[in-house]
């Protein structure tokens, strides 16, 4: 395959969109567990309404994700998938049962069934979505291009450590967005739950860190080569100071509506050490970018229809969440 | 379940999820086309009981989509987990496509539709109307998209294959191939006449039911009826046109929709057969009833034009005789349905010629009414029918003579995942199937608030 520029394109794009899904969702998903804390329904009903106009148009960048990935790398989507059958299918129950529960509550008599489906929803998402990763960083056996593994090659204790993680990382997100968006729980009790569950990512994330080079030499390699060994000890220190700095704040209770936004900067920062931990693998150890692209045709094709579409839906989300996004009034 | 192969197991799960799912697409294309409709009216008249039909079918509209988007992820997941094979050659056409799908058009859709369910207070009414439009514009170019998908899967142009992988030469010719657009216009057309049936059927059950806004259900029921004269023809004429695209193109599957086994002899015509049933040997048909040269009359325009037969194609590149028959009995039921619904809005329409349709005549013409609520359902059925002539009669094929269904299928699955996948799926799907027959029932028994503001 000669060298030509559109994979790389391709690729940061679909990053772009994957890690757009992860900050709007995120806390979605984050409030959709913590939903299931014990509380009054009528808390419950208020954390599902304010999510009602966008978890929709939140949940979209899943899928243009996915559609960009079978079009630019379908090489990955198919043998990505193919392994990773189980995870998959959890994310679909998971997105299934949200989907409906949004609706069904806003019909249902019985209000407390499906905001607790929703609650439920959301984890088994979020399971889905910790089982894919750890599944994808574990490493996917490929040969000739066919998966060669077992669909159960994803349970590793790396992707249990990635779950665990994923789960109290959205969760922090959530309170992180509900803080800045509703009156919500500005209470004594919140800030403890949300240092314990920044403690619980920071612990999962780190032991699945220190496992992922024995389960997969890329990762080894990376942790211990020049100069991506200086990349992401770099990066560990910046992720360390802005957590310290956020739990500070937490734990002060100052700057609250930062709150939110060095989450962001800590989920970015994730996704930058995942990218310097996998470039330009897209399964890593078995599949690079270019391996998996399609013909420089389809790419180019993809790109002129795609590219100027990119920026208005942004654009238009970006409206979205401002006519919606605005702090709930009149309190708990 | 158990002892089926993976192949065929992958084939009952994208069967079920895609019979399901089809369902939902049907329906908010179908009623964001009445909602843009009704709340265009009502912004150029302001009458308010544009405004209220609006509010009113949005609540079933909003079920339909959530139930539509449940359904959807799955089948475009099972590309890679069932179909690795297939993804990987068809990928560089068949992904962008459906990329363009979900960022084109889905995005659109999701985006508008939070303003247009939520926003009746938060952005100004030219907005909200926008919003509408593009719900609606955004639901039907993201049919447009999968069908064009389909339908070169059907019959793949501009592409060549290069070491077992497709190669796009010209966009042009593989969107539109010669199965695209008609392919589109049917699929269309079968969202908005089934829409219009299904409302009918829930307006003459309010009305039977004597609803206390009964005033309100039979408006509906007259703009409803009003868009079935139009579209019950136009579907019927671009079901023909289909037609001839699968007689050029796939003649294998046009003889498998008509059991048609051997090409008629010169000078005779092929006969169009109303009931039939193969042999088991598979070579011919056991019994068959048909009127003579019908079908030459249908496909060539002539009484003795030729029709190739089943026989005429390898045993291993036609459908198989199970197939064949499902295909042909598909094909006649979603035939027989768009007469029937033809002929029911032309009844529709006397009635209303004879100032029948009132508040007051219902429970005089209970019959009348009651054979609309009948109809409800048919619209659905007829286009399950057309998709299991579409899919079942291309086999064995997955990509029409570039690559076979059983080729097609991912590597190293297991059956006992796929089964509990499928029971799993299966599951959530009778629930919302129930829920939404439930919940729409309930919408309908409650009637329209025509006593709240109007903006």
């Amino acid at each position: 395959m000669t060298e030509s520029i559109l994979p790389i394109i391709w690729y940061f794009i679909i990053c772009g969109e994957l890690g757009l899904y992860i900050l709007l969702d995120g806390a979605n998903l984050g409030i959709g567990i913590l939903s299931l804390f014990p509380q009054k329904e009528e808390e419950r009903g208020i954390m599902m309404r304010l999510l009602g106009p966008i978890w929709n148009a939140n949940e979209t960048w899943l899928l243009v994700a996915a559609g960009s990935l079978f079009g630019a790398f379908p090489l990955v989507y198919a043998v990505g998938l193919n392994a990773l059958y189980i995870p998959a299918g959890v994310i679909l129950i998971g997105l299934a049962l949200r989907a409906v529960s949004f609706e069904f509550h806003a019909y249902a008599n019985n209000k407390r069934f499906w905001s607790g489906m929703f609650g439920v929803a959301s984890a088994i998402l979020v399971a889905g979505q910790g089982l894919a990763l750890g599944g994808l960083l574990s490493g996917v056996k490929v040969v000739d291009g066919k998966f060669a593994g077992s669909l159960f090659d994803f349970a590793t204790p790396v992707t249990f450590l990635i779950t665990i993680g994923i789960f109290f990382s959205y969760l922090v997100l959530g309170y992180a967005y509900l803080i800045r968006n509703s009156s919500y729980q500005n209470s004594n009790e919140t800030f403890p739950r949300i240092l314990i569950a920044a403690g619980g990512t920071f612990i999962a994330l780190l032991g699945a860190t220190f496992l992922l080079p024995e389960t997969n030499y890329v990762f080894f390699d990376r942790w211990t080569m020049s100069p991506t060994m200086y990349y992401l000890f770099a990066l560990a220190g910046v992720i360390g100071f802005v957590s310290v700095t956020l739990a500070y704040y937490v734990i002060k209770k100052i700057h609250l509506e930062r709150v939110y936004y060095l989450c962001l900067g800590i989920f970015v920062l994730g996704a930058l050490g995942m990218l310097i931990g996998t470039y330009p693998y897209l399964l890593p150890g078995s599949i690079t970018i270019f391996e998996a692209a399609s013909p420089d045709s389809t790419l180019s094709f993809m790109l002129w229809g795609i590219g100027p579409i990119l920026p208005i839906i942004l654009l238009y989300n970006f409206y979205l969440h401002k006519i919606f996004a605005r702090k709930t009034e009149g309190g708990y | 379940m158990k002892g089926m192969d993976v192949l065929t197991l992958s084939r009952i799960q994208f069967a079920d999820t895609a019979i399901f799912h089809i369902i939902w697409p049907l329906l908010s294309i179908g009623l964001a086309f009445y909602l843009v409709l009704m709340e265009g009216m009502w912004l150029r008249t302001k009458d308010a009981k544009f405004y209220h039909q609006a509010r009113f079918w949005t609540k079933i509209f909003v079920l339909t989509f959530a139930i539509g988007v449940s359904s959807g992820f799955p089948l475009s997941f099972q590309f890679g987990t069932n179909w690795a094979e297939f993804s990987k050659a068809a990928g560089s056409f068949f992904g962008n496509i459906l990329g363009f799908e979900t960022t084109i058009a889905f995005t659109l859709e999701t985006a508008s539709l939070g303003i247009f369910l939520f926003g009746w207070k938060r952005v100004p009414k030219i907005i909200h109307f926008l919003s509408g439009v593009g719900v609606f514009v955004g639901a039907s170019l993201s049919g447009f998209w999968i069908v064009v998908a389909n339908s070169w899967m059907q019959v793949p142009r501009g592409i060549h294959m290069e070491d077992g992988k497709i190669i796009v030469d010209n966009y042009m010719e593989a969107i539109f191939n010669p199965s695209s657009l008609v392919s589109y216009g049917h699929m269309w057309l079968a969202c908005i006449e089934t829409t219009l049936f299904f409302m009918a059927g829930l307006c003459a059950l309010a009305l039977l039911n004597k609803a206390k806004e009964s005033a309100f259900f039979l408006t509906a029921f007259k703009y409803v009826l009003g868009l079935m004269l139009i579209v019950t023809p136009l579907q019927i004429g671009f079901g023909h046109l289909i037609g001839l695209v699968v007689a050029e193109h796939q003649p294998a599957k046009l003889a498998a929709s008509e059991l048609h086994w051997d090409v008629n002899k010169p000078g005779d015509g092929a006969a169009w057969n109303i009931i039939a049933w193969p042999n088991e040997e598979g070579t011919g048909n056991a019994f068959e009833l048909g009127i003579p040269a019908g079908l030459s009359l249908i496909v060539t325009d002539s009484l003795t034009g030729t029709v190739q037969g089943l026989n005429e194609f390898p045993k291993d590149e036609r459908p198989n005789a199970i197939e064949s028959t499902i295909t042909f009995y598909a094909f006649r039921v979603m035939v027989a349905i768009g007469v029937i619904l033809l002929l029911l809005s032309f009844l529709g329409a006397w009635y209303w010629w004879k100032k029948r349709l009132t508040v007051e005549g219902v429970q005089k013409d209970r019959l009348f009414w009651w054979l609309f609520v009948g109809a409800l359902p048919l619209g659905f059925i007829a286009t399950e029918a057309g998709w299991v002539v579409r899919e079942v009669g291309r086999q064995p094929w997955v990509m029409y003579h570039l690559l076979k269904t059983s080729d097609a299928v991912s590597a190293h699955l297991e059956s006992s995942v796929i089964s509990l996948f499928i029971i799993g799926l299966t599951t959530i799907f009778a629930i919302m199937f129930i829920l939404f027959v439930f919940f729409t029932y309930r919408i309908v028994r409650a009637g329209p608030d025509l006593s709240a503001p109007v903006p």
